[in-house]
């Protein structure tokens, strides 16, 4: 085994494994609320990385296409949670699942009839020309992709630690019934967080779209993957989700080379059933104790 | 009771007939091909609908099955030159074998998690089957031969005539089990894991029972599919597939075999209706029409919320307006389904075949078989002689929570054929130390036995097994049940029913022995007039003495009642006095906990007073009043020096 291959490998699987934590973080966003998940998250993505193409070749100019894109991340998420998830939760069951995957589906099938099924390139005005550091090839692009996860990632963590806005995001986390006793809705902070959830997802979409392609299925890999992540960290785990992330990402990269790119998906499959069967909670979750 | 008899069975067998018949009187292949796909889809269906209906957990592998049944039988046929009953078997064997091995992981899963692990196990299968090229010949597919059975060649009339033959037998199979005591036990386990562990039925065998039937049956549905097209590529057994199951099933009806034909039905023939756009629209305009109808009455009974009666309206109408401007309905076939699904989910959850039974229950009037004579309580219940020895004895029992010392050295001692009273202020350990006792939490020292034999620590399931049962300060009942379905399941580790016999349906004699005991049961709790009520909708009160009989069903050593009187009404707890002192009388053992004094002082031979996590008294009820200890914990240290008279006002101030 050649030792700068396999650095190459890590590098470049570990920033799409940064990816995958970011949109993991938009799962934990709002299991953190209302301990539901958007399983047409993947979708999200996708939708949001279509209208930011649109808005581009109709001639808007990338910085100020990108806070439009995230707006309309921000509108989706919150549409799923209106369509999908509230329903569902005031009765207390877990039609969530089922419901958010079929409005995943109409998004998938809406965008494979409005934009085509081809993959389209993703203008970007950021450079792809590759940089040599200590031997390992990397491009301005990749590196915009972990500047923009860890950013997008610092900024929710702040607003949700300095602000009262979220601080109580963090008291409805800690105890919903305590919290809506207090005074906060927990309806509106649960619309926060998935409409957060949705501009993480739009962010998601913004930073692996020139590198991917924009396509109806670019996301489907990606959200599997995201899943893996989010489950082996724990859904409440914070920035466990990023360690896990770099760890699969390179796992994949490794294994795409060493087996073969079809297998590329299996490590990430394999370690999330293995982490549900040991610890169903995560690595870095907390086992809730039982009451009764 | 013959009338009900006569149209559930004879609905049953007419399907038969009329799906048997068809191929006789039409003699056309592309109606036939439906036809055989329809009853494959209802196999695998009715295997899918165990999981999504019963366990009430998302299952997305079911796709997965039907791709491994199908490649393992073909295989089998192809490598081993296995005949068409022999490859069969082999699909539904490797469908259970797989399914045991997803069931291991999953098993302690649920909602989101279980949907994720099954969901990835369908991704790794679809990249397996894709990529394990020397064996499924990959992307390129592999053609199956059809095999022969019993040394004759099927036509395309036969092979069908085998599929109906074999959904039959499954769906005969399946209703025996769901109506048995194995399907409520499915059911239990998804309203209350906990308990349905604490009364001794065991949440995982169950989980992973019925996860293990319901992927071999896709197994044997894959095999059947293998058969039928003769030609398999990896690509069939993705993501698309699993939703259009999904549809099968939630617009069928959960927890309904004909639901599951139903949806099979819907399933096979959308692809038609797609195609032809009068179909379409006609078929769009009656859902439309539909849910405006359901939802306008929905919206005038104020039985539904407003969303849940608008947003099926919504989403039908986009469907019909979407109708008439798309160019090719086929290409929207995904959105198409999303919409459809979205309607039945919101709007109607029991799926066509919910509603429908609903309707011709009141149509017909079918009334429910009537049960059998309540047995004689004291059989139910094997009344036996107190000894007084100590039944129950726990020894320096510790219990932490990170540094809160729950349970901090607890020694104590029951009788056999007592009533142990154990109070203590709000936070001082009750419910810890007997949920150590029973299982729930293991102790981190300490020793506890049963009779002399030590206890199992930290399984909810091997303590009921030994004899205790126990009721839960916050109800833990299965609310889906009816009343009397919840105390029948509790028996069902007392009164066996093997699972052959049960796929055989015959057990109907054992049945009817657990409907009477059940019967008596509630008849001592006074809920014998409330049999058939679904738990959910009884009075807080009734809950918990349904929670009571339920327990009794155990037919325990001991009993643990945790606060049984806690919120009753004061006729209420009249009542329970009642029926703990006939309980007592079989010589049942009881530990009560307990914050009313009235009760405690009634019925205890002896009380123990905790306080934090330390026993601080125990005596006779009249001693524990007066006991200098016991006023301070309750009312501070202060009313003790001034009680000279502290002892009649006590009782009133103990915190209810």
């Amino acid at each position: 085994m050649n030792g700068s291959v396999i650095a190459q490998l890590v590098v470049s699987g570990s920033l799409m494994g940064l990816v995958y934590a970011l949109i993991a973080y938009g799962f934990q966003l709002t299991y953190a609320t209302s301990k539901s998940i958007n399983f047409g998250q993947g979708e999200l993505v996708m939708v949001s990385a279509f209208i930011c193409l649109t808005m581009t070749n109709l001639g808007i100019s990338y910085w100020f296409m990108v806070p439009l894109g995230l707006m309309c991340g921000a509108l989706l998420g919150l549409f799923v949670e209106r369509a999908g998830v509230r329903l569902a939760l005031e009765q207390k069951n877990e039609g969530w699942i089922l419901l958010t995957i079929i409005i995943g589906l109409f998004f998938f099938s809406a965008a494979e009839n409005i934009w085509g099924r081809d993959d389209r390139p993703f203008p970007t005005p950021i450079s792809s020309e590759a940089l040599q550091v200590a031997g390992i090839r990397i491009t301005p692009l990749e590196l915009s992709v972990a500047l923009g996860v860890f950013a997008i990632m610092g900024i929710i963590e702040l607003f949700k630690r300095k602000t009262l806005l979220g601080k109580a995001f963090e008291a409805v986390a800690a105890d919903r019934d305590a919290a809506e006793l207090m005074g906060i809705s927990a309806t509106k902070t649960i619309m926060l967080s998935y409409s957060l959830s949705g501009v993480v997802a739009a962010v998601a979409g913004l930073l692996v779209s020139p590198i991917t392609t924009v396509g109806p299925t670019m996301a489907s890999a990606l959200v599997l993957k995201a899943f893996s992540v989010a489950v082996v960290a724990g859904l409440d785990s914070g920035f466990g989700v990023v360690l896990i992330g770099l760890f699969l990402g390179s796992l994949e990269s490794l294994t795409s080379y060493y087996v073969g790119s079809g297998w590329r998906e299996a490590p990430g499959l394999i370690l999330l059933i293995l982490a549900l069967a040991v610890r169903p909670t995560g690595v870095f979750g907390k086992i809730p104790i039982k009451k009764v | 009771m013959i009338k009900r008899l006569f149209l559930i069975c004879g609905a049953e067998a007419l399907l038969a007939l009329l799906m048997a018949s068809i191929p006789m009187a039409v003699n056309n292949t592309f109606v036939l091909g439906l036809l055989t796909l329809l009853t494959i889809y209802a196999i695998l269906l009715i295997g899918l609908g165990i999981t999504v209906g019963y366990l009430g957990q998302i299952n997305l592998a079911q796709a997965a099955f039907l791709g491994l049944g199908a490649y393992s039988a073909a295989l089998g046929v192809t490598t081993f030159g296995c005949g068409m009953l022999p490859a069969l078997m082999i699909a539904t064997a490797v469908g259970c074998l797989f399914g045991g091995v997803l069931a291991f992981p999953a098993l302690r899963l649920e909602g989101p998690q279980f949907a994720l692990s099954t969901l990835s196990f369908m991704a790794l299968t679809a990249t397996t089957l894709n990529e394990w090229e020397s064996l499924t010949g990959g992307a390129q597919g592999m053609s199956v031969p059809r095999p022969p059975i019993f040394g004759l060649m099927l036509n395309a009339k036969g092979f069908y005539w085998l599929c109906l033959i074999l959904l039959g037998l499954v769906w005969v199979a399946m209703r025996n089990l769901l109506s048995s005591q194995w399907g409520r036990a499915f059911e239990a386990l998804r309203d209350s894991p906990i308990a349905t562990d604490a009364m001794g039925i065991g949440t995982h065998r169950h989980k992973a029972a019925a996860f293990i039937l319901g992927s071999g049956i896709g197994g044997l549905a894959g095999g059947l599919y293998a058969f039928n097209f003769q030609f398999l590529q990896p690509q069939i057994f993705i993501y698309d597939l699993m939703v259009i199951l999904l549809l099968g099933v939630v617009l069928g009806g959960r927890k309904s075999l004909w639901g599951a034909f139903v949806g099979a039905a819907i399933v096979v023939l959308l692809p038609n209706l797609l195609s032809n756009r009068l179909l379409f629209q006609i078929f769009s305009g009656t859902g439309f029409v539909f849910a405006l109808i359901a939802g306008a009455r929905g919206l005038l009974a104020k039985s539904t919320r407003p969303f849940q009666a608008l947003a099926p309206v919504v989403a039908m109408g986009l469907l019909v307006f979407g109708g008439m401007f798309v160019d090719n309905t086929e290409d929207w076939r995904k959105a198409i389904f999303a919409l459809m699904l979205f309607s039945v989910v919101v709007g109607l959850p029991d799926g066509l075949m919910g509603f429908a039974a609903r309707l011709l229950t009141r149509l017909f009037r079918i009334i429910p078989a009537p049960f059998p004579a309540a047995s004689d309580l004291e059989s139910v219940l094997v009344c036996r002689q107190p000894t007084s020895e100590p039944i129950l004895s726990v020894r320096e029992l510790t219990r932490h929570f990170g540094g809160v010392r729950a349970v901090d050295g607890i020694s104590l001692s029951v009788r056999s054929g007592s009533v142990h009273g154990l109070i203590g202020p709000n936070g001082s350990g009750k419910s810890t130390l007997v949920n150590v006792i029973s299982g729930l939490y293991a102790p981190n020292s300490g020793e506890m036995l049963l009779h002399g034999v030590p206890l199992p620590r930290g399984s909810l399931f091997q303590v009921a097994r030994r004899g205790i049962a126990r009721t839960f300060q916050n109800l833990q009942i299965f609310t889906e049940l009816s009343t009397l379905d919840n105390v029948m399941v509790a028996m069902k580790g007392i009164i066996r029913s093997p699972l052959p016999l049960v796929l055989l349906g015959l057990t109907g004699k054992s049945e009817r022995r657990v409907q009477a005991d059940g019967l008596a049961l509630l008849e001592l709790v006074g809920l014998a007039d409330q049999s058939r009520i679904p738990a959910k909708d009884l009075p807080h009160g009734a809950q918990r003495f349904l929670e009571i009989a339920r327990a009794l069903a155990r037919r325990p050593q001991l009993l643990i009642l945790d606060e049984p009187a806690a919120g009753l009404a004061h006729p209420d707890v009249i009542k329970l006095l009642g029926i703990i002192r006939r309980i007592r009388q079989c010589g049942i053992t009881i530990l009560l906990i307990e914050h009313h004094m009235e009760v405690v002082s009634d019925l205890c031979d002896i009380v123990t007073v905790l306080d934090g996590g330390r026993i601080i008294a125990e005596g006779r009820p009249e001693e524990i009043k007066r006991h200098p200890k016991v006023i301070e914990a309750y009312l501070g240290a202060r009313h003790v020096q001034s009680a000279g008279e502290p002892v009649a006002a006590a009782p009133e101030l103990m915190p209810v």
